[in-house]
């Protein structure tokens, strides 16, 4: 984690001094091919990543690619890069691939996410406490379903993610049980039919998404972490458990197939210096997922709206 | 050794009920004892999985550069299909396709093709759906190329025939999620592994129909054959297939089929801008009418095919007034033409949008209005079936399921009033059906996430042993021993009840529709199409709604598992019942028997093969549903291989496809055998 502070603060340094050196463009007839995942928040941050490489002279190509199926084709120098990889998510195919020398990290997007238990808004209304979490000690027969009783009912994320949500609950020995979602439509169904019947739920949810504000989640407050909390069972609220606090920060980062800087320099440069923040993907998010529009167009519009956050970066690189 | 103890009174089925009983209550009683007997030890798992994986790692390293050349020969017909389906304008291509309907199928045919295709059009999905044609455009003739192959190889060296049958069978069971990504390392990233995995699957029913077509040439016809003097390929493609052309042509038809059902499962990998993708974006977002909006553009691609495909099986087709089909066309091309400048995107054609949008607020009002309803109906099914059938009695009854504490006390009399019931049909001389009442009770008491492996083993053994003797007694038992060793035995255990429970509702729910529907016509005219669409949407689909009413668990999982299965049930037992031989039918009603007499004592016993086809099907499509629910969170053998597929890890995902295909090929064998038996009773 401290290393990854590290290059965060030295990349943010080096750009603020415009220390960015001016690269050879490369190949610029062979077009790059970046993957688009599949979700909405990845789809802006790679549809910016291109028009950037598209305002420095490249093809870009946009290659629809499974999150977890796309590191073979990175590997294989069949897709060129990769916006948005989820610390939290990641197979351990892309650890392999990493070690194997065939993709290469192209470090932080700093894209701030949060994971967290959260809830729809309504709930707080059917257990009062919220959002502090010793509420949920008291609320949790309110949350038991058939499968799950007498305990609680958390929905956690789809097995494959991992079992935070599970680990929170033995952590902080709460009345629950953790179910996992499947997938993540399935999530958003829950959430969606929590919010339609006003009924109780508690769920294990990450930010920056488009339910977030669609279904009005909020986060329960848990303690903040410290690596102790992960380690020593002492620490925190619960002395007989790790894992009693927050969830552990999770990093957003890209990566691309290693021949890409030999190919397109400048283009490497771009993509290795190119971040975005939540608050300008979230509301992105909402104008497509929410008000429907299309990725294309609402990319186009910020771009041309923001051009002084991103154009200087493309300039360092090619001139 | 059965003969002689038949001839002593004892069948051979209550001979297999008691071993199985036995065995079983021996677990029950020195469980406790030995607590390896009910839970098999870790100790004892091989790590077969990560063997697997390293084996088939390396090996896939060898094959890997001819499968790379492979992939970049087959990614040229793949472009140009692509190519020539996405520049020519919609107005030629519904032209062309209306043109070949009317050639094939007259008007009805062409109106067919031209309301399907105009209304995908109107669905702004028509780029996504031809990407879709592109890739089954590709996938079929690779399909039927093998297929034949593998069908004449067949026919050629009846040696081989038996294992040709068992590779069919594992090509058909083993699901597409556990071999791609196999296939993904091997074949490079892209829409050529979906064409892959659905020629995998789309094969066997090629390869089935013109082995069984190539059987079923007349002995005379191949003589005239012989006797001409032809070399036996001569007599082969200019005698043979020309006179098995029928039965091929079911083969093709199938084939289209199930290619296209398969190119949406290879979707999730991504890498052409096709429906399954579209699918998936909409499933992710939990929206319902959008994705079944997606997915009818699929519906509608299957019925056009399979209709169109159709008429070529037929045995003397007619061919309608070619003039007209030109005509079509010429009409299509000079709209074309003409339009040329303003026929615009025709993805901007979201004619359907609103429907799609009523259609998921309705969902949305409807769980709303139903909820108190919807809940304690789940609560219902789960209280008093599914949890009693997956952790037994003694587990599932709580005071916050039925009101109260289920004691040792209480399980004693249950298995007593069993014993009872069990001596009272022993009496009366049905030793077998009560020793499986016995049975029954022992298994509804540990429920069947809990039995004993030795039991399972044994049991399973037996009713093997009556269904199909000492064969195939042995390849169960050798078949799931294997799982046993490779860690798996909890999950399939798991996979078994749920696909077990589902198989069992869909066995009573679809024979009651199929009854329905064969005696009244007007039921069967509603029931069709909803068979139709279930079976042609992608799967995906169905998960929606299932959740927003009944949220994430085992029950939604179940329905969503119904909603598949029960369609072959409903078709055969349709089928079997309508189709009594109306002279057995005439000679009911001469001697005065009723409708419902007839019903029970003609028809069913007569459409009892059929049926048990039907419940074997079911039983198959259970099994293959079984890894979509993992997508709504059930944890069985489906949930593995989704995980394997996400963290491609190669050897859990081939072990654990092995896996459920083993528990489906186990399950079909001993169905089959029932069947073969029932025929020969009847003498067919």
């Amino acid at each position: 984690m401290k290393t990854t502070t590290f290059a965060c603060v030295l990349s943010a340094a080096s750009l603020a001094a415009g220390m960015g050196h001016a690269a050879e463009l490369g190949a610029v007839d062979k077009p790059i091919k970046l993957a688009i995942n599949e979700w909405t928040g990845q789809h802006i941050s790679t549809h910016i990543a291109g028009e950037m490489l598209k305002a420095a002279g490249y093809q870009v190509e946009y290659v629809t690619a499974g999150m977890m199926n796309q590191f073979q084709a990175i590997a294989d120098g069949e897709i060129h890069a990769t916006m948005e990889i989820w610390s939290s998510n990641v197979s351990d195919q892309y650890a392999e691939k990493i070690t194997e020398g065939t993709i290469v990290e192209l470090g932080d997007l700093e894209l701030a996410a949060k994971e967290g238990i959260a809830y729809p808004a309504h709930v707080a209304e059917l257990c009062p406490g919220l959002p502090a979490w010793e509420a949920l000690k008291d609320c949790a027969p309110l949350f038991a379903s058939a499968e799950t009783l007498p305990a609680g009912r958390l929905v956690d994320y789809p097995a494959d993610w991992g079992t935070p949500g599970a680990d929170r609950m033995t952590g902080l020995a709460l009345p629950f049980k953790a179910v996992p979602a499947g997938s993540e439509g399935a999530l958003i169904a829950e959430l969606r039919a929590s919010t339609e019947r006003k009924s109780p739920l508690l769920i294990t949810f990450w930010q920056p998404h488009w339910a977030m504000s669609a279904y009005d989640v909020k986060f329960v407050d848990l303690p903040v972490g410290e690596e102790a909390c992960f380690t020593d069972p002492a620490w925190g609220p619960n002395p007989d458990a790790v894992n009693d606090c927050d969830f552990a920060p999770s990093r957003i980062f890209k990566a691309a197939w290693s021949g890409t800087a030999e190919t397109w320099p400048a283009a490497f440069e771009i993509l290795s210096n190119y971040t975005l923040a939540v608050d300008d993907q979230q509301p992105m998010m909402g104008a497509i997922d929410v008000d429907g529009g299309e990725v294309t167009e609402v990319v186009a519009t910020w771009m041309s709206a923001n051009e002084d956050s991103w154009r200087p970066i493309v300039d360092a690189a090619i001139k | 050794m059965s003969n002689a103890l038949a001839a002593r009174g004892l069948g051979k089925g209550a001979l297999a009920a008691l071993i199985a009983g036995v065995v079983g209550a021996f677990c029950l009683l020195f469980e406790g004892l030995w607590p390896w007997l009910s839970s098999y030890p870790n100790d004892w798992v091989l790590p077969a999985s990560d063997a697997v994986g390293t084996a088939v790692k390396s090996g896939l390293d060898y094959v890997k550069p001819a499968a790379r050349v492979f992939s970049t020969l087959m990614a040229y017909p793949m472009t140009a299909a692509n190519t020539v389906l996405a520049v020519l304008p919609w107005p030629l291509l519904i032209a062309a396709t209306v043109a070949l309907g009317w050639r094939l199928g007259g008007g009805k045919m062409a109106a067919m093709a031209a309301i399907g295709l105009g209304l995908v059009l109107a669905s702004g999905y028509w780029q996504q759906g031809m990407n879709t044609l592109a890739l089954v455009a590709v996938s079929v003739p690779l399909a039927l190329l093998a297929g034949a192959m593998i069908g004449i190889f067949a026919n050629e060296f009846p040696r081989f025939r038996a294992p040709v049958q068992a590779l069919l069978d594992v090509m058909q069971t083993v699901p597409t999620f556990a071999y791609l990504t196999p296939l993904l390392v091997l074949f490079g990233f892209g829409p050529v592994v979906g064409l892959i995995a659905s020629a995998i699957y789309a094969a066997p029913p090629m390869a089935r129909n013109v082995l069984l077509g190539l059987q079923r040439v007349e002995a005379e016809v191949k003589e005239a054959g012989v006797m001409s003097g032809g070399t036996r390929m001569q007599q082969l493609f200019q005698v043979e297939i020309p006179a098995a052309k029928v039965q091929i042509m079911v083969g093709v038809n199938q084939c289209l089929m199930a290619a296209l059902s398969m190119v949406i499962i290879a979707a999730v990998i991504g890498g052409f801008n096709d429906i399954g993708w579209e699918v998936l974006l909409t499933m992710r977002k939990a929206q319902f009418g959008p994705a079944m909006l997606a997915g009818s553009v699929i519906v509608i691609f299957a019925i056009l095919i399979d209709r169109m495909s159709a008429t070529l099986a037929q045995e003397r087709r007619r061919l309608w007034d070619g003039r007209i089909s030109l005509a079509i066309l010429l009409l299509g091309l000079v709209v074309s033409l003409v339009f040329w400048r303003s026929l615009g995107d025709p993805d901007s054609y979201q004619l359907l949008d609103p429907v799609a949008n009523g259609l998921d607020s309705w969902l949305t009002d409807f769980t709303r209005a139903n909820a108190e309803l919807l809940t304690s109906f789940k609560n219902g099914v789960m209280f008093y079936v599914l949890l009693p059938l997956r952790i037994g009695l003694d587990q599932a009854i709580l005071p916050f399921t039925w009101g109260f504490q289920w004691t040792s006390g209480m399980s004693l009399g249950f298995y007593a009033v069993a014993a009872l019931v069990a001596l009272g049909l022993a009496l009366r001389g049905q030793l077998t059906l009560g020793v499986v009442v016995l049975i029954a009770a022992g298994i509804l008491e540990t429920g069947v996430s809990q039995l004993p492996w030795p039991f399972v083993l044994i049991g399973i053994g037996t009713l093997s042993w009556v269904a199909g003797g000492y064969r195939l007694a042995l390849l169960s038992v050798v078949l799931l021993s294997t799982i046993l060793v490779s860690g798996l035995w909890d999950r399939a255990l798991l996979s078994l009840y749920l696909s077990g429970a589902a198989v069992f509702a869909c066995a009573v729910l679809g024979g009651g529709v199929g009854v329905l529907s064969a005696v009244s016509p007007m039921a069967w005219r509603l029931v069709r199409p909803i068979c139709d669409m279930l079976q042609t949407i992608p799967l995906f689909v169905f998960l929606i709604p299932v959740l927003m009413v009944f949220q994430i668990g085992e029950f939604s999982a179940f329905l969503a598992i119904i909603a598949y299965a029960i369609v072959p049930m409903i078709r055969y037992t349709r089928q079997g019942l309508i189709a009594t031989p109306d002279e057995m039918i005439e000679a009911a009603t001469a001697s005065g028997a009723t409708r419902w007499q007839m019903m029970r004592d003609v028809r069913a016993p007569y459409a009892a093969p059929t049926i048990l086809l039907g419940l074997n099907q079911t039983i198959l499509y259970a099994f293959a549903m079984l890894v979509i629910a993992a997508l709504i969170g059930t944890t069985g053998l489906g949930q593995s291989i989704y995980l394997a597929l996400g963290q491609a890890d190669v050897g859990l995902g081939i072990s654990a496809g092995a896996a459920m295909a083993i528990l489906a090929l186990i399950a079909d064998r001993i169905v089959q055998g029932f069947a073969e038996e029932r025929k020969k009773a009847l003498g067919l």
